[in-house]
C-alpha cells in the first residue's frame, strides 16, 4: 500500500513536471513571434500595441501591476465569500443555545469549531491582505507616475503562491482520508496546536494549514519588500516625499510593518511544525514553554492589526476629502501619526496576555504603550471629522463607506482603550466583548473602506459604472447590519459570554438572536454587491468623462484619475475600441460607443 | 534591471515563471515535511528549475544553465545539511536528505548538460 502510494505521487509528479515543461516550451515560442506576425493560439492578438497573450494564458503569466491587482482582488472577494459562508454556519447555529451532546444545525462542536478558525484565517490572511494588496498594487504606481512595480516578477510570485496558501489552509474541508480541519483558532495557541494531548489537533490538517500560513506569510513579504522599493525608487521625478500622497504612505508604512512581521510568524510557524512534526520542543512544557508561542505569534499579531489597518485608513483619507470638498485636514499629521502607529504597534503585544500570569511590571508597561497608541489613532480621527467640517459633503457610496468607517473606528477604537486596560481586560478577556471590539474595527472599519475603495474606484478600473441604488441598500444594510451585529457582541461580553463556544446558557439567547439577525443583513448586503460588481462590470453604463466623480470642479483630482483621462484619449485616438478595456480585463463589446 | 521586461517584444508584461515558482516552493514544503519523496524532489526541481528560468529571462544571467548549477549547489547545501543533522534528531531526516541531494544532483546534471549540449539560441534579453 505505501509503495503504491509513494509510485502514484512519483507518476503524478512527474506528469505535472512533464506538463510544465510542455507548456514552457510552447510558450517559449511566443519569443519568436514578431509583433506583425502574430498569431497561434490568440486569434485577435494581431495587435501590435497588445502586450498580452488573450484569454486565460494572460492571466496566468502576465506581470502587469494592474492584472496582478485585479487578481489579488477577485482572489480575496472568493475568500470573503468562503469565510462570510463559514461564518454565516456559526451564526445560524447560534440562534438556539443547543446543548454539548449535539449541536442542533452543524451537528458537533468540532465542525464550529473548524469554521471557526478557517474564518479567522481567511478574513484576515486571504481577504484582509490580499483585498489590501489588491488596491496597493493597481493604484500604488499609478499615483507615484511608475512604469510598474520595482520587480514585476517578484510581484507575480507573491500573487501566485496565495492560491496553494488557501487550498491548504482549507484542506481539512476536502474529502481527504484521515484529514480533519484545523480547530486551534486563529492563534493557534500551543500546547492545543502543539498537537499534544488527548485531543485530535495532532492532525495533519493542522500541518497543512501551518503551511498555507507559511506561505500566504512569504506572499506577504515578498509584496511588502516589493513596494518599499516601488516607491523609493520609481517615483516619477515630480512625486517627492513631501507631496507623496496619503495611500502610499499608509502602504510604505504597512510594508515596513510586514517586513518586520511577517517572517516573524514565519518562524514561529516553522518552530511549531517542527514540535509538531520532527519532535524539538520550542513549546513543550518542561524543555520549552508554551508561553513563548504567545510572545512570538502577538510579536507578529499585533503589529498585524495595523499592517490591516493603516492601508484601509489611507484609503479613507484619500477618499473622503474628494467628497468633502476639501483637502484632507492637517495633511501632516496624518502622515506623522501613521508612522508613530508603525513604531508604537511593535511595543502592544503583550496585552494580548495580561490574564497569562505575565510578570505585573511588564503589564504594565505594555499597558502604558496600548493606551498610547490610541493618541495617534485620535489624531486620524479627529483628522477626518475635521476635514468633513464645513466641509460640501456628497454622499455619494464611497463617501456613505467612508463616513460609515469613521463612525464604526470610533466605536472599535474606543471599546480598545477599555481593553488595554489591564484591571478592565482581566474581567472582559475572552468574552464576546473582545469579539465585538475586533470586529467592529476588521468589518466594521477595515471592510468598509476597501468597500469606499471599490467602489470610487469601480470606474476607473472597469470604464463603467456600478448600479447606485443598489450599492447605497448595500451601504445601508451592512451599517445597520455591523453595528446589530458587534454591538450585541459587546453586550454579551459585559454579560460574560465567553468567545468561541457552540453553545451558550438560554439567557444569552435574545442578544445572539440579535447578532444573527444583523450577520443576516449583512449577507443579504453582501449578495447585493457580488451581483452589483457583476453585472455592472460586464453592462454598467459607460463613463462618459475621464473626470466621472467631478473632482475637477473644486480642483481636488489626483494623478490616478489624469492616467484614466489619458488612457481614454488614446484610446478614442486609436478607434474608440481597444485599449480601453483590454487593459483591464474588461471585454469589449461591439455595441459599446 | 531591463526596460522592457517580459517574454519577447511583444509580450513585455507577460512571464511563464512566477506561477512554477510559486507552484513548486509549497510542493516541496510539503514533500520535505511529510518525508513524502516524489513530492520533496519534484517541488524543488520546479522551484529550482523556475527561478533559473526567471534568472535567465530578466537578464541577470545569460543562460540559465549555470544558474541552475549555482541553485544546485545551494541545494545540496541543504540536503547536506539535513543529512549532517540526522543523527542528532529523534526524527529520521535521512530519507528528506537524500531526496534534497537526489533533487540537486538533478539540476547538477541537467545544468551540466544544458551548458555542453544546448543549442545556442538567439537570446534576446
Amino acid at each position: 500500500m505505501q509503495v503504491t502510494g509513494q509510485l502514484l505521487l512519483t507518476v503524478l509528479m512527474g506528469a505535472l513536471l512533464l506538463g510544465v515543461a510542455v507548456f514552457l516550451a510552447r510558450v517559449e515560442d511566443w519569443r519568436s513571434y514578431t509583433p506583425l506576425g502574430a498569431g497561434g493560439t490568440a486569434g485577435e492578438s494581431g495587435y501590435v500595441s497588445q502586450e498580452k497573450p488573450s484569454g486565460i494564458i494572460r492571466w496566468f503569466t502576465t506581470v502587469d501591476h494592474k492584472d496582478i491587482g485585479l487578481l489579488y482582488g477577485t482572489y480575496a472577494l472568493i475568500a470573503f465569500v468562503v469565510g462570510g459562508t463559514m461564518v454565516m454556519l456559526m451564526r445560524a447555529e447560534l440562534w438556539t443555545p443547543s446543548n454539548d451532546a449535539s449541536l442542533d444545525l452543524l451537528g458537533s462542536a468540532t465542525f464550529y469549531n473548524s469554521l471557526l478558525t478557517s474564518h479567522g484565517i481567511t478574513m484576515l490572511f486571504l481577504f484582509g491582505t490580499p483585498i489590501i494588496a489588491a488596491f496597493a498594487n493597481y493604484l500604488v504606481p499609478l499615483i507615484i507616475d511608475a512604469d510598474d512595480m520595482a520587480f514585476p516578477r517578484i510581484n507575480a510570485i507573491a500573487f501566485w503562491l496565495l492560491p496553494p496558501g488557501a487550498l491548504l489552509i482549507w484542506a481539512g474541508f476536502f474529502p481527504l482520508p484521515d484529514v480533519i480541519p484545523a480547530q486551534t483558532a486563529w492563534t493557534m495557541y500551543t500546547p492545543l496546536s502543539a498537537g499534544v494531548g488527548a485531543g485530535n489537533q495532532s492532525n495533519v490538517g493542522v500541518d497543512l494549514m501551518l503551511l498555507g500560513l507559511h506561505l500566504t506569510g512569504v506572499s506577504a513579504t515578498m509584496g511588502a519588500i516589493n513596494f518599499i522599493a516601488t516607491i523609493f525608487t520609481e517615483r516619477s521625478e515630480d512625486v517627492t516625499w513631501a507631496n507623496l500622497d496619503i495611500f502610499s504612505w499608509t502602504i510604505l508604512t504597512q510594508s515596513g510593518l510586514i517586513l518586520f512581521a511577517f517572517p516573524l510568524l514565519g518562524s514561529a510557524l516553522v518552530m511549531l511544525l517542527l514540535d509538531r512534526n520532527l519532535g524539538t520542543t520550542f513549546f513543550v512544557v518542561g524543555g520549552g514553554d508554551p508561553i513563548l508561542w504567545q510572545h512570538l505569534f502577538w510579536f507578529f499579531g499585533h503589529p498585524e492589526v495595523y499592517i490591516l489597518v493603516l492601508p484601509p485608513m489611507g484609503i479613507v483619507s484619500y477618499v473622503l476629502p474628494r467628497f468633502a470638498g476639501r483637502k484632507l485636514f492637517g495633511f501632516k499629521f496624518v502622515v506623522y501619526s501613521t508612522l508613530a502607529i508603525g513604531v508604537l504597534s511593535f511595543g502592544v503585544w503583550a496585552h494580548h496576555m495580561f490574564s497569562t500570569g505575565i510578570d505585573p511590571r511588564l503589564r504594565a508597561s505594555f499597558m502604558a504603550v496600548s493606551l498610547a497608541i490610541a493618541i495617534p489613532s485620535a489624531v486620524k480621527t479627529f483628522n477626518w471629522i475635521t476635514t468633513m467640517w464645513n466641509g460640501k459633503l456628497r454622499l455619494t457610496t464611497p463617501m456613505l463607506y467612508c463616513i460609515g468607517f469613521v463612525s464604526n473606528f470610533i466605536i472599535g477604537g474606543v471599546t480598545g482603550v477599555f481593553l488595554a486596560s489591564v484591571p478592565v481586560d482581566l474581567v472582559l478577556h475572552d468574552t464576546y466583548y473582545v469579539v465585538g471590539h475586533f470586529h467592529y474595527i476588521v468589518m466594521g472599519a477595515i471592510t468598509f473602506a476597501g468597500m469606499a475603495g471599490i467602489y470610487y474606484w469601480f470606474p476607473l478600473v472597469t470604464g463603467r459604472w456600478y448600479q447606485r441604488r443598489l450599492a447605497k441598500a448595500h451601504f445601508w444594510l451592512w451599517m445597520v447590519g455591523t453595528n446589530l451585529t458587534f454591538f450585541a457582541m459587546v453586550l454579551l461580553g459585559y454579560g460574560g459570554m465567553p468567545r468561541r463556544y457552540a453553545t451558550y446558557l438560554p439567557e444569552f439567547a435574545t442578544l445572539h438572536r440579535i447578532a444573527t439577525v444583523g450577520a443576516a443583513l449583512l449577507f443579504v448586503g453582501g449578495l447585493i454587491f457580488v451581483y452589483n460588481i457583476a453585472t455592472s462590470w460586464v453592462e454598467g453604463t459607460r463613463v462618459s468623462s475621464g473626470d466621472p466623480w467631478n473632482l475637477a470642479e473644486k480642483n481636488l483630482n489626483t494623478a490616478e484619475w489624469a492616467w484614466f483621462e489619458q488612457r481614454r484619449e488614446t484610446a478614442l485616438a486609436d478607434g474608440g475600441e481597444e485599449g480601453d478595456a483590454v487593459t483591464d480585463g474588461g471585454k469589449v463589446d461591439a455595441d459599446d460607443e | 534591471m531591463d526596460e522592457t521586461p517580459g517574454l519577447s517584444d511583444q509580450y513585455r508584461m507577460v512571464s511563464p515563471w512566477p506561477l512554477f515558482v510559486a507552484l513548486g516552493l509549497p510542493i516541496a514544503e510539503l514533500g520535505l515535511l511529510f518525508g513524502l519523496v516524489p513530492l520533496a524532489v519534484g517541488g524543488l526541481l520546479l522551484f529550482g528549475g523556475s527561478v533559473a528560468g526567471m534568472l535567465r529571462e530578466s537578464g541577470y544571467v545569460s543562460t540559465p544553465w549555470r544558474a541552475l548549477v549555482a541553485i544546485s549547489a545551494l541545494t545540496f547545501v541543504v540536503g547536506g545539511a539535513l543529512l549532517y543533522a540526522d543523527p542528532m534528531t529523534t526524527v529520521s531526516l535521512t530519507l528528506r536528505g537524500y531526496a534534497t541531494v537526489a533533487a540537486a544532483v538533478v539540476m547538477l546534471v541537467v545544468g551540466v548538460g544544458g551548458e555542453l549540449f544546448a543549442f545556442d539560441t538567439d537570446v534576446a534579453a
